[in-house]
């Protein structure tokens, strides 16, 4: 699969912070890639400077395989941090500035892109005029202009009400759907769960781990057990082979790890009934999202 | 991408903005203004019939005539120089605050395309003034004295000076916004340095140091339009004075041009280098 941008160890430092360190990963092609961290993890500095807004202490990046220019970045569709527009001009003289700069798209994809992100009613007012919610989606509606292959958001969901935000993950996955590559900054772990294909986890400026959603999420099944006595259960599951740890839940069950590909339910179904155990509830688990980030995050 | 497109994209942001017409305006209406104000005091002092008027009428001439205007009217205009150096600030801090200077190259800038506009954008309003500047001067030659309509070719160098002085200043307001990044620390600055702490020094300076002043950042292009030719005609000292400053014309042309290459020079280098 070819690679919209690969990413080699860079670090970035704002005196003795160390905002960025030795971060490489690639996003390939039609890819929905999700960049997840903590606040202040640094998320938006690499952004940042994959845009060219900031400039990289050590290391590099290319873009489609050459190095970042301003010929590169028309080619993407970018929401960086917040919608910034001049505030005096409407929704569409601000989409004429973006496209006469970019170069992407003409007048009715100025049209087409307000449509998309349903501003196309209040195309004529000012910047200014505009609720939290509705400038979030002017920026993401200036990343669309033109249709590009490449779309970067930062934060997308930021000041979107709740149906905002399911529209804006239903584009995305539309977007995704169309063989677009979206590279996408989040803390929102569940809205990156529903659409992203790839994820990289940041933490302190550090790159914890990258890779396609299955691989970073699943290094380990997860049983969950359930039983009327679970000091029992639980001491039959020490012994059991493969256990590398049990924890309990606060509802009445255990959750049981094992390496990844190695937990077998009859077996373990068997090895507890032959040991006296019976079991009232018995489910391999797909680690969420969420408890991965905070397995990964936490100190 | 070619110049006229950058042009074009700062005129789409212009053209909307209020406060670039409020400029417009108020200059339109400043430069005729002040003019007219000088203008009514000399005619109210030479038009009595008494020995006096015409001696004052003798000694001053028409500094509103051709071709005296367009060297009068250079002088007295060029003191608003504050009005277009607001827009010029305005224009460069509001992208600061938008965080356009960042969009603008997110969306595919470079950082010079990006110092190139907005030295267009001074470029712009300077133009803009010294349009403003010349129709009044015209105005006023063709109508304080139509007899000399005549000589309306004389003098016109006093237009391309114009020009290089309103850019040269407006180049330091856009320095200072361009660094500071808020408009009202820059203006402040701006009107302090410009209306009063240059001006003591330059005065001070003419007094006790040799007139070291005249290198200052707003003196060196000042001296490019000296006091217009009626305040050599108080004695032989004024009469002197202005010689001297004619004759130092060309030098701070000179000097005007190295300071504002120098300004936009380091402006590129460092927008270039610096985080946005």
């Amino acid at each position: 699969m070819q690679e919209v941008l690969n990413i080699n160890g860079i670090s970035k430092s704002y005196g003795p912070i160390k905002a960025l360190q030795n971060v490489s990963f690639t996003v390939p092609q039609g890819s929905v890639f999700g960049l997840l961290g903590p606040n202040g993890s640094g998320k938006t500095t690499l952004l940042s400077i994959i845009l060219d807004i900031l400039k990289a202490d050590a290391g590099s990046f290319a873009w489609f395989g050459h190095p970042g220019s301003p010929a590169t970045r028309k080619q993407i569709g970018s929401l960086l941090e917040t919608p910034n527009f001049y505030h005096y001009l409407s929704a569409t003289d601000n989409l004429k500035i973006t496209q006469a700069i970019s170069g992407r798209g003409d007048n009715n994809s100025i049209d087409t892109a307000l449509k998309i992100v349903k501003l196309y009613e209040r195309k004529n007012s000012k910047f200014s005029t505009y609720s939290l919610g509705m400038k979030q989606r002017l920026a993401i509606g200036a990343a669309l202009l033109g249709n590009p292959d490449v779309l970067l958001f930062d934060e997308p969901t930021n000041g979107l009400d709740p149906v905002g935000i399911a529209e804006i993950r239903e584009l995305i996955r539309e977007l995704a759907k169309q063989g677009k590559t979206i590279i996408m900054a989040s803390h929102l772990l569940d809205e990156v769960e529903k659409v992203c294909t790839h994820v990289a986890i940041m933490k302190r400026g550090t790159l914890l781990t990258a890779g396609p959603v299955d691989e970073v999420l699943a290094n380990e099944d997860i049983v969950e057990l359930g039983s009327p006595d679970l000091n029992a259960l639980e001491n039959i599951l020490q012994q059991y082979q493969g256990v590398t740890q049990i924890k309990a839940t606060d509802h009445q069950s255990l959750q049981v790890f094992f390496p990844i590909g190695t937990a077998s339910m009859e077996a373990i179904n068997k090895h507890c009934f032959e040991q006296g155990v019976v079991l009232n509830q018995l489910t391999l688990k797909k680690k969420s999202l969420e408890s991965k980030f905070f397995e990964l995050t936490n100190d | 991408m070619n110049l006229l497109a950058l042009v074009k994209i700062e005129w789409l942001k212009i053209k909307k903005y209020p406060a670039f017409w409020w400029m417009f305006g108020i200059v339109a209406l400043t430069y005729p203004g002040t003019n007219m104000m000088f203008y009514y005091g000399y005619s109210e002092g030479t038009k009595g019939k008494e020995v006096a008027s015409s001696v004052a009428k003798m000694l001053l001439g028409n500094p509103f005539a051709f071709p005296e205007t367009w060297h009068t009217v250079a002088f007295l205009s060029s003191v608003f120089i504050m009005i277009p150096a607001i827009l010029v600030i305005m224009l460069v801090t509001n992208e600061y605050n938008y965080k356009t200077h960042r969009q603008n190259i997110i969306d595919g800038w470079s950082r010079s395309q990006f110092v190139t506009s907005k030295l267009f954008d001074v470029l712009i309003i300077s133009l803009v003034s010294t349009v403003l500047y010349a129709v009044v001067a015209f105005g006023f030659g063709a109508w304080a004295d139509y007899d000399n309509i005549g000589r309306w070719a004389e003098q016109l160098q006093y237009i391309p000076l114009f020009l290089l002085q309103t850019f040269a200043q407006l180049s330091i307001a856009f320095l200072l916004g361009f660094l500071i990044k808020k408009a009202f620390i820059a203006l402040g600055i701006f009107f302090f340095y410009n209306l009063i702490l240059e001006n003591i020094a330059v005065a001070y300076a003419k007094m006790k140091l040799d007139d070291i002043g005249k290198f200052l950042p707003f003196e060196i292009s000042d001296r490019i339009i000296p006091s217009p030719a009626f305040m050599s005609r108080f004695g032989k000292d004024m009469k002197a004075a202005y010689e001297k400053a004619l004759d130092a014309i060309p030098l701070h042309i000179g000097l005007t041009l190295v300071l504002t290459a120098a300004i936009w020079a380091f402006c590129y280098w460092m927008h270039k280098r610096r985080d946005l």
